[in-house]
Order: C-alpha cells, then sequence, then structure tokens
C-alpha cells in the first residue's frame, strides 16, 4: 500500500513537470498612440469624422470611423513607418522616424520593442498641426501625439 | 501557479514524512520478533541513465548522457551523485534557443523501505547540490509585436554567451531494485529549485543541463531511469 502511496506521489511530481508556463501576459511592443484635438481649442478633444488610416503600401487599419484616439502599429523592421490618415477625401500622410531597440521580455512573449529618437513629421491638409509629447515610445499609458484639426 | 505547485510540493513533502514514520514504527516491532542478522552488500554502485539516450534518439531537439553513482556508508544512507553532459533546443514562440554543457550533482540519499531478508531494494529520499557549466545560443528570434500589420521578420544570427553557470538544489524521490545478483534498475523523479542561475544579457536560460527546462518561477522536474552495478567491497 505504501508502494503504491509512492508511486503516486512520484507520478504526481512527474506530471506537475509537464505543466507549461507558455502564457504571455506581460506588455510587448507598445503602439503609437495618436489622440485627436480642437486646432482651436486645444485641450478639448475632438473627435476626428469618416477617418481612414492605412500604413503607406499596406491594408487598412481603420475604414471611415469617427475616432478621438487611436493605437498603431510601427513597423519594428524599419526606422521609419508611414501612415495615411484621411477624413472624407482629404488625405495627409503622417512619417514617424525611430529608433527600435529589442528588449527581451519572457519565455512566452519573447522580445518586444520599444522605440526611442521618435519624430512625427506630418503634412498639413486637413491636419493643422501636430504636438509630440514624447520622443520614446515605451508603453500605451498616454497618448504619444497630439494631432490637432 | 506557481504557488500551486509550491502547495503541492509540501503536501507530497508531508505525505512522505508520514510514509517515514510508519516504517520506523514496524521496523522497532521487528527487531523484537526477530533476532536473527541478514547481511546486505555495502559498496560503490555504478551506472547509468539510460531514459537520456533514448530521448536523444526519438527527440531531435535534445541528446544527454548521465553517469550515477553511490557508496552506501549505513543502513539507510547512501552519498549519492549524478554526473553528466546535456545539450537541449528550446523553440519558442518568439525564441529558438540552444543550451549545451555539462552538470554534477551531489548528495544524501535515505531507503525508507525495510527489506526482507537480504534483499536490498530501495525506496529513497534524497537531497541533492547541482551545479551546471554551460553555455547558450540564440539561434533565431523575432520581435513580438502582438499585430499582423507589418511582415514578421525572423533575425536569424546566433549569438553564443559561454561560461554560464547554475546552482540549484533538488528533492529526490525514487526506487531501486537489485533484478541479477548486484545489478539494480531505479527510477526517480526529482523537484528542483534554483538557487542562482547566468542569464545571458537581454535573454534568459530557457535550459540548463542538469536542471531541464527553467519555468519561470525558477524551479524544474527531472527524471532518471538508471541501469547500475553494485561493487561490493563487504558485507554488513
Amino acid at each position: 500500500m505504501k508502494k503504491y502511496l509512492f508511486l503516486l506521489l512520484l507520478t504526481v511530481i512527474i506530471v506537475g513537470g509537464c505543466e507549461k508556463d507558455d502564457f504571455c501576459i506581460d506588455e510587448i511592443t507598445p503602439n503609437l498612440i495618436l489622440r485627436f484635438y480642437d486646432f482651436d481649442n486645444q485641450t478639448t478633444s475632438l473627435t476626428v469624422s469618416d477617418l481612414t488610416i492605412w500604413p503607406e503600401g499596406r491594408d487598412t487599419i481603420v475604414n471611415g470611423q469617427a475616432l478621438d484616439s487611436i493605437a498603431l502599429p510601427l513597423d519594428v523592421n524599419s526606422a521609419q513607418t508611414v501612415y495615411n490618415l484621411s477624413t472624407g477625401s482629404i488625405v495627409d500622410q503622417l512619417v514617424i522616424d525611430y529608433t527600435t531597440n529589442e528588449i527581451f521580455v519572457s519565455r512566452s512573449c519573447g522580445f518586444k520593442a520599444e522605440f526611442t529618437d521618435v519624430l512625427a513629421t506630418p503634412t498639413t491638409n486637413w491636419i493643422l498641426s501636430i504636438d509630440q509629447t514624447t520622443t520614446t515610445i515605451e508603453d500605451e499609458s498616454a497618448a504619444h501625439i497630439q494631432i490637432f484639426h | 501557479m506557481n504557488q500551486q505547485r509550491i502547495f503541492r510540493f509540501f503536501i507530497s513533502l508531508f505525505l512522505m514524512l508520514f510514509l517515514v514514520d510508519g516504517n520506523a514504527q514496524e521496523e522497532d516491532q521487528e527487531i523484537e520478533q526477530d533476532s536473527t542478522l541478514y547481511k546486505t552488500n555495502y559498496g560503490l554502485r555504478l551506472g547509468a541513465d539510460i531514459s537520456k539516450p533514448v530521448r536523444g534518439l526519438l527527440q531531435d531537439f535534445y541528446s544527454g548522457f548521465e553517469l550515477v553513482g553511490d557508496y552506501r556508508i549505513s543502513k539507510k544512507w547512501y552519498v549519492a551523485t549524478e554526473l553528466g553532459v546535456e545539450e537541449q533546443t528550446s523553440n519558442e514562440d518568439f525564441t529558438n534557443s540552444t543550451s549545451k554543457g555539462q552538470y554534477i550533482r551531489l548528495g544524501m540519499n535515505y531507503n525508507t523501505y525495510d527489506n526482507w531478508l537480504d534483499m536490498n531494494n530501495e525506496i529513497y529520499m534524497g537531497f541533492r547540490y547541482g551545479f551546471a557549466l554551460f553555455e547558450q545560443t540564440l539561434n533565431s528570434y523575432s520581435i513580438n509585436t502582438g499585430d499582423t500589420t507589418f511582415d514578421t521578420v525572423v533575425i536569424d544570427n546566433p549569438v553564443t554567451v559561454d561560461g554560464l553557470t547554475a546552482h540549484w538544489t533538488e528533492f529526490v524521490i525514487g526506487l531501486k531494485a537489485e533484478v541479477y545478483d548486484n545489478v539494480f534498475i531505479g527510477i526517480s523523479g526529482s523537484y528542483k529549485i534554483m538557487i542562482s542561475v547566468d542569464d545571458p544579457a537581454n535573454f534568459k536560460t530557457h535550459f540548463a543541463p542538469g536542471f531541464n527546462r527553467v519555468y519561470a518561477s525558477n524551479t524544474g522536474f527531472g527524471f532518471n531511469y538508471t541501469i547500475s552495478y553494485l561493487i561490493p567491497f563487504k558485507k554488513k
């Protein structure tokens, strides 16, 4: 009987060893967060109607929605990402230059990227001006770029 | 999840302590009833873990070999050691890395089994100190963006960091049975707790030789299936 109990314990320990800690729950590569404000009253958030966003040469991310903020991914394998933002038929381009830093997170999450020396340059058709609140993108806790329109 | 594993470990440990206690009582009774003395062999027992070469044949991401030895110092106590080399490739979602190196484990086993007559079998508990010297190569990786807007590029530029060390402790439970004269087969499992391990800069040690997979809680599990031969020095 004792022997069986012993074998049972052995089995529990061995089977316990097969558990996986394979769920990525840590923060990974942050997105670029844009927030839209009223140009005339720069502390007031202002929704952009009929907003369409697509990275240059790629599929549309946002299609004709009304939004006051948006999180956009940056291309970690390039030093520059170009986004087209249109409202109605007016198109503006936002060029973002940056340096990508690779940071190890965990076994299940792998590496994430953080961005430094971020520089955003817009064209000004419907966008009237921008205010870049930070030059580093390390998390998604606050907007990185304010867009006035 | 880690806490759950710690609870499970301590519950197991408690149950094992009951086992020892139960055995100790029976032992006292037997001594009163039976005055005949049976002698068993004392000596150096040497062998190898046969599960590791078999795993190496079946799994192309693993290779390893381990020699085991123990020396009986009293009726119940054995000094035990394991020496080995291991190599394993850890293929994760975003990284692929290979650890390679050698290790030694040193400790004691306590036999909780009361043998009949002159039989020399064991159900034992033990502890070990483990040390590994190894290298880890980050073979390839990709950055986790959690997004498919842009292409995922696998960066295939192996970087090796050598001279890594690991220190750990182990709790072992196992069985050994004498199947022929002085020939033993054994099976054991172990729970390992890392004391310290070197991680490559901006990366992590995913596998340490002798320790196996390093879990997020810095714990690990091991398994042995051994064949060994006892070189008898004396009987007592």
